[in-house]
């Protein structure tokens, strides 16, 4: 089963809000779409669903185009960002609903969402309200609800920013292994880079409603193709000289090493990551970020360079990557 | 805080000694009513409820009418106005502004005025003396209200509970079934209330529309009681009358209170 988008749009009045979206994931890839609030990746996964009606392009799930085709006839299982359980049913109805509206036989049911909730250790929680259940446990039953289905595709909008972050952290190797092991394609809305190297094996950076990379986690980091990418992905933040010659020199703060005979510069302040430090230092050539052992003592006044095969080189107007 | 507190009582005073003077009077003799500081040999009596459940038509005919007529014209009024407010509810800004501004207009209208048209209606179409052609006029003048009030409650609903049921595969109408309907319950329950106290104390289209003794709602009856003397106001048959026309409306009041005040949504969302 594959998921394919070509060239699709959504327009609002005359104002695009996503468009020339393509991309087309296989069976066992989870593709995460990154990027600042407002870019259209909820856009994009709305159009998937078939919540909002696509302008132009054209969706296949399976090879089947289903642009035309309501949410319900389209075997997508979706987790919502507020979860969207229902406040007047326990946990057990919730997960009931869709297959009671599906025609599903009584006992059929209880077999399927008891399976689902011992899945996803929920069974003693079956009577709960979804008032009376911790952030986590109702981003599990939210979950449990799209996986019930067992939909062809999997569409997760940012599932995780409701909970804190330690719990984020707990969460994110159990939802990995939930969603991977459903060997279906899937789409990953985060506006967290973190989650989407962690969750996804490749990354779509959207901004303006376009994708501007699309690639594995690994390869965007590499090989970003314009700066905002560069910049979107990596923490600390990469590092961009002052312009010359309409070109802007980006360089990453791992890549920064100390030698006597390169940019002279001063300490602003340090930061303890616990395994590295961070170092904020002013030179000629605007503010760096470099990385380092923690057990280093910085001097006040330093000297910094870097392997030029390892920086990247931006137009200054466009923004796009020159080779 | 303490300032507040100190309130309550007087409000409490405020709103309930109307109601509990007319109690008192209700059970009170004639007597006793023009002199309250005198003797009476007997001050208390049940005459003023006998006359009145006695009466021909007896007064229970009146409260059956005007439940009757109450209750067809909320739920007409929940028909017309739960689909028309969920439509609103998701038109674009201009337009449900324009709309709402338009309802209100159509609310704040003295209906009154539109009472001897009404009549005229009601000649034409030969609906006089009809419970049922009563209630057509109190659901339609309590419409622009009914759907102002379950637009707001509408519109405060988060859409992705919505999304999650379409996704779901849940039809219009069973989302409307199984998820908007059980949400904005207390508002449905306070919306009714208003519809139903307004069919339950109107009078002059009652008064017009109807003429026949055995189809009189309530406040008709009562003002009826009240003028059926020349003399004398009589001022003990007519609370007893109030009194047992409120009956209803306190139960309905505390048959809701739970509904409305439950906060059914709480926990739908993120919290």
């Amino acid at each position: 089963m594959t998921l394919h988008l070509q060239n699709v749009g959504r327009c609002i009045g005359n104002q695009w809000i996503v468009r020339h979206l393509a991309f087309q994931i296989g069976n066992d890839e989870c593709l995460a779409l990154v990027g600042p609030s407002g870019c259209g990746k909820s856009t994009t996964l709305r159009l998937i669903a078939g919540l909002d009606p696509v302008s132009e392009g054209s969706i296949a799930i399976g090879g089947h185009d289903v642009t035309k085709l309501t949410p319900a006839e389209r075997s997508i299982g979706m987790v919502f960002q507020s979860y969207a359980l229902l406040p007047h049913l326990s946990v057990f109805e919730n997960l009931e609903l869709g297959l009671k509206i599906r025609n599903v036989q009584c006992k059929d049911r209880s077999i399927r969402i008891q399976r689902v909730l011992d899945l996803l250790q929920l069974s003693d929680r079956a009577s709960h309200r979804p008032a009376q259940l911790s952030g986590g446990q109702r981003q599990r039953v939210a979950l449990a609800r799209a996986l019930i289905r067992d939909p062809e595709v999997y569409l997760l909008d940012e599932p995780m920013s409701n909970l804190d972050a330690q719990l984020r952290e707990g969460i994110r190797p159990e939802l990995r292994r939930l969603v991977l092991e459903q060997q279906k394609p899937t789409i990953y809305v985060t506006h967290d880079q973190h989650e989407a190297m962690a969750m996804a094996n490749k990354i779509a950076i959207i901004n303006h409603g376009q994708i501007l990379q699309l690639d594995t986690p690994i390869n965007l980091y590499k090989n970003p193709n314009s700066l905002f990418v560069a910049q979107f992905l990596g923490r600390p933040q990469i590092n961009c000289l002052k312009p010359s010659d309409n070109q802007i020199q980006a360089i990453r703060p791992e890549d920064l090493k100390f030698d006597d005979s390169g940019l002279p510069c001063r300490l602003l302040s340090r930061e303890w990551l616990g395994n590295t430090q961070l170092l904020y230092l002013a030179s000629s050539e605007g503010d760096l970020r470099m990385i380092m052992d923690p057990s280093f003592e910085c001097p006040e006044r330093l000297f910094v360079r870097w392997d030029p095969q390892k920086a990247f080189y931006f137009d200054r107007e466009t923004g796009k990557r020159i080779p | 805080m303490k300032m507040n507190r100190s309130i309550i009582p007087l409000l409490i005073i405020w709103s309930l000694a109307p109601l509990v003077w007319q109690l008192y009077t209700s059970f009170c003799t004639d007597q006793a009513l023009v002199m309250p500081f005198a003797e009476h040999a007997q001050r208390w009596t049940l005459a003023h409820y006998q006359s009145v459940l006695n009466s021909d038509p007896p007064f229970l005919n009146y409260l059956f009418n005007s439940l009757f007529a109450g209750v067809l014209s909320t739920l007409l009024t929940l028909i017309l106005a739960l689909p028309a407010s969920y439509s609103l509810s998701k038109l674009n800004q201009r337009t449900a502004t324009l709309i709402k501004a338009l309802l209100i207009g159509c609310a704040l209208f003295p209906y009154v005025l539109l009472f001897l048209a009404l009549l005229e209606v009601a000649r034409f179409l030969q609906l006089g003396n009809s419970l049922i052609a009563l209630s057509i006029p109190y659901a339609a003048l309590s419409q622009p209200l009914a759907v102002l009030l379950l637009t707001n409650a509408f519109a405060d609903l988060p859409t992705e509970l919505e999304d999650a049921a379409r996704v779901e595969g849940l039809t219009l109408l069973q989302r409307f079934r199984w998820i908007l309907l059980p949400l904005i319950a207390p508002a449905i329950a306070s919306t009714s209330i208003l519809v139903f106290l307004f069919s339950w104390n109107e009078y002059p289209i009652a008064l017009t529309w109807i003429s026949d003794s055995s189809k009189l709602t309530l406040p008709v009856a009562m003002a009826r009681i009240a003028g059926s003397s020349i003399h004398s106001v009589p001022y003990g048959p007519y609370a007893a009358a109030t009194v047992l026309g409120s009956i209803p409306l306190i139960l309905l009041v505390m048959a809701f209170q739970k509904p409305i005040v439950s906060g059914l949504t709480s926990g739908a969302v993120k919290g």
